[in-house]
């Protein structure tokens, strides 16, 4: 990658505080609330060394989950969770390439896995408390001095991603960064990613640069890839609208565990509430004519 | 069901972490209330002299939820002290948030009304029985909310089972909420008329019941979640919800009206039947749900493009 001009002016290490838009160094983005920010995480650049696991933990000051081994493939962190903002997937898949390799030798899929800061997030709007709020940059954050741990938006995330902790009974998940995007950083982990494999950037450019890549890779002989989460594409259903942090796949999205097409969980609230209201009025009119009758 | 490939079996959703006895209790507490509430009103509009002791033990069996319900709603919080947090702010899209205002007002206009009720019994005054009336309107609109909303509650989530079917679940919830109402009316209830017709709206909420269960286990099996059910809460559901709290019970208050007046005891069976039926569908759905929840290949299968909403 080409060097940015400005970073010229740093050559030297600088203890007085952090570089100013420090984002448009490492990132080539400048963060200006307003705009709409997140993650194109492309697996296909993704080489499993979770590095973004680490950062994420040492930024947010996250607990360790499991320290045992799964026995599923590389992966030994399991699964998004209160403690666990990215989670790298391990996949070994045979018949990947033509070859008579083992597939743990030729068959990886990995997948760096995070909130996908929905559009219309059903976990902010299930929130009750209001403590799951919209920021300035479009991310999706749970405020945690108003967080009381019911426990709502658990359920109804359509990607199994927020979580309470045990340790503060609040509900946690992925805040990109909310903090570093305040002091103009690239988020821990895309920041850390030593194959760009995940990229912070503004939406709409994100999803450009997203679009090419799948036309590069189709040029390349690999046709199997496709967006997950860009408007109009599997992720992006069920008026969910578009997912912040999207992702490029190379196999059903399934095979990453994640569902094909989510819905927006609240757009059943109004057809539940008339239908429930609806049987118990008519069951109050035949209350009635019960008691009507002699 | 879902063949296609999982990731090592592992969960996609999580399921809700609600105690299913504490909260499912509250669910139940709720219909009750909320039930009592708009029967009490019925029979006070249509016969105030007649049912009055009705009319009476609906107002006091409705203050339940207000009394008992904030007990175990604040005791499933992971984070207690901050229970008032519910009330700032007032969301259409968070069913919980809906219920919250309509626990709120419920328990404002219950509460009035048993009050004024009280007040009556002991003191015999006239104005507080007018009192009682004008509450008992908004009460048991309000109380309609109550006995239903936690149906929504569920389906707005992404947990499989809870957003299949989104309809017939509210009228279960509803009807399930009027049945346990008038089994608990009846169960205390002694001019043998009142009891009759108690135990009629017992019935054809029961009957309601059941139609929407099938409407429901229909549409489970169209969007090809009914998997969910055959674990050990689905047996609750099947056997224990539909079968013994309402079937039974429908059974029951049918041939003990048929038998007129020498069948007390068959009315009270059934309607003990009634109340538990009503406390076990909550806990059996819930429980259901959280399976559907840990199980990939249904919760896979119920994120299909061929379950999406039509537009
Ligand atoms: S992926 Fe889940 S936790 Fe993240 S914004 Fe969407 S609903 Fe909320």
């Amino acid at each position: 990658m080409d060097m940015h001009p400005r970073a010229l002016e740093q050559s030297n290490s600088q203890f007085g505080g952090p570089i100013p838009n420090e984002s448009e160094l490492t990132a080539g983005v400048r963060i200006e609330p307003g705009k709409s920010y997140g993650f194109f995480t492309d697996t296909t650049l993704c080489i499993g060394c979770k590095a973004c696991e680490v950062a994420c933990k040492e930024w947010n000051n996250l607990p360790a989950d499991n320290l045992g081994l799964t026995g599923q493939s590389y992966d030994n962190t399991g699964a998004l969770s209160a403690n666990t903002w990215r989670h790298v997937n391990f996949i070994e898949k045979a018949g990947v390439r033509e070859n008579d390799l083992a597939p743990f030798q030729s068959g990886w899929l990995m997948m760096s896995d995070v909130c996908k800061h929905c559009h219309n997030a059903p976990c902010l709007e299930a929130c009750p408390t209001g403590a799951l709020f919209k920021t300035e940059f479009d991310t999706v954050v749970v405020q945690q001095d108003i967080c009381n741990g019911c426990g709502y938006c658990v359920p109804a995330c359509p990607f199994g991603v927020v979580d309470l902790s045990d340790l503060d009974g609040k509900a946690h998940k992925c805040t990109l960064c909310y903090d570093r995007l305040k002091g103009g950083l690239e988020p821990a982990c895309a920041k850390s990613c030593p194959t760009d494999s995940i990229q912070f950037g503004e939406i709409g450019e994100l999803q450009q640069r997203a679009r090419e890549r799948v036309g590069e890779l189709h040029r390349l002989g690999a046709e199997e890839a496709y967006l997950y989460g860009t408007p109009g594409a599997p992720g992006a259903t069920g008026d969910l609208g578009h997912l912040n942090a999207f992702f490029l796949l190379t196999d059903r999205p399934e095979t990453y565990n994640l569902p094909a097409a989510p819905t927006r969980a609240s757009n059943r609230v109004v057809p539940s509430l008339f239908s429930g209201l609806a049987a118990v009025a008519g069951l109050a009119l035949a209350a009635a004519a019960m008691f009507a009758r002699r | 069901m879902y063949q296609g490939p999982t990731y090592y079996g592992r969960a996609q959703l999580k399921p809700s972490p609600f105690n299913n006895w504490v909260v499912g209790g509250y669910v139940f507490l709720a219909g009750l209330s909320g039930g009592a509430a708009l029967i009490s009103a019925i029979a006070d509009a249509v016969r105030p002299i007649g049912a009055a002791g009705a009319v009476r033990r609906g107002r006091y069996l409705a203050m339940l939820a207000p009394l008992v319900g904030p007990l175990l709603l604040i005791e499933d919080l992971r984070t207690p002290s901050r229970f008032y947090n519910m009330l700032r702010v007032a969301k259409g899209t968070s069913p919980m948030s809906i219920g919250t205002w309509i626990l709120m007002a419920f328990s404002a206009f219950a509460g009035l009304g048993a009050a004024a009720q009280f007040a009556s019994d002991r003191l015999g005054w006239l104005w507080p029985r007018r009192a009682a009336r004008a509450t008992q309107v908004p009460a048991a609109v309000a109380g309609a909310g109550l006995a239903t909303y936690t149906a929504g509650l569920f389906a707005a989530t992404s947990t499989p089972l809870w957003a299949a079917a989104p309809q017939s679940l509210a009228v279960r919830f509803g009807a399930s909420s009027v049945a346990a109402a008038g089994a608990a009316l009846s169960l205390a209830e002694r001019s043998a008329r009142t009891r009759r017709a108690l135990d009629a709206i017992t019935v054809a909420a029961l009957a309601t019941e059941l139609a929407a269960t099938e409407a429901s286990h229909r549409s489970y099996r169209r969007a090809g979640v009914d998997g969910a059910l055959d674990g050990a809460w689905g047996q609750v559901e099947k056997i224990g919800a539909t079968g013994l709290g309402a079937a039974l019970p429908l059974g029951l208050l049918v041939a003990s009206l048929a038998l007129g007046r020498r069948a007390g005891r068959l009315s009270q069976a059934a309607s003990l039947a009634t109340l538990a039926g009503s406390a076990l569908l909550r806990m059996s759905i819930m429980g259901a749900g959280d399976d559907s929840a840990r199980r990939p290949e249904i919760s896979l299968r119920f994120s299909q493009p061929d379950n999406l909403p039509r537009v």
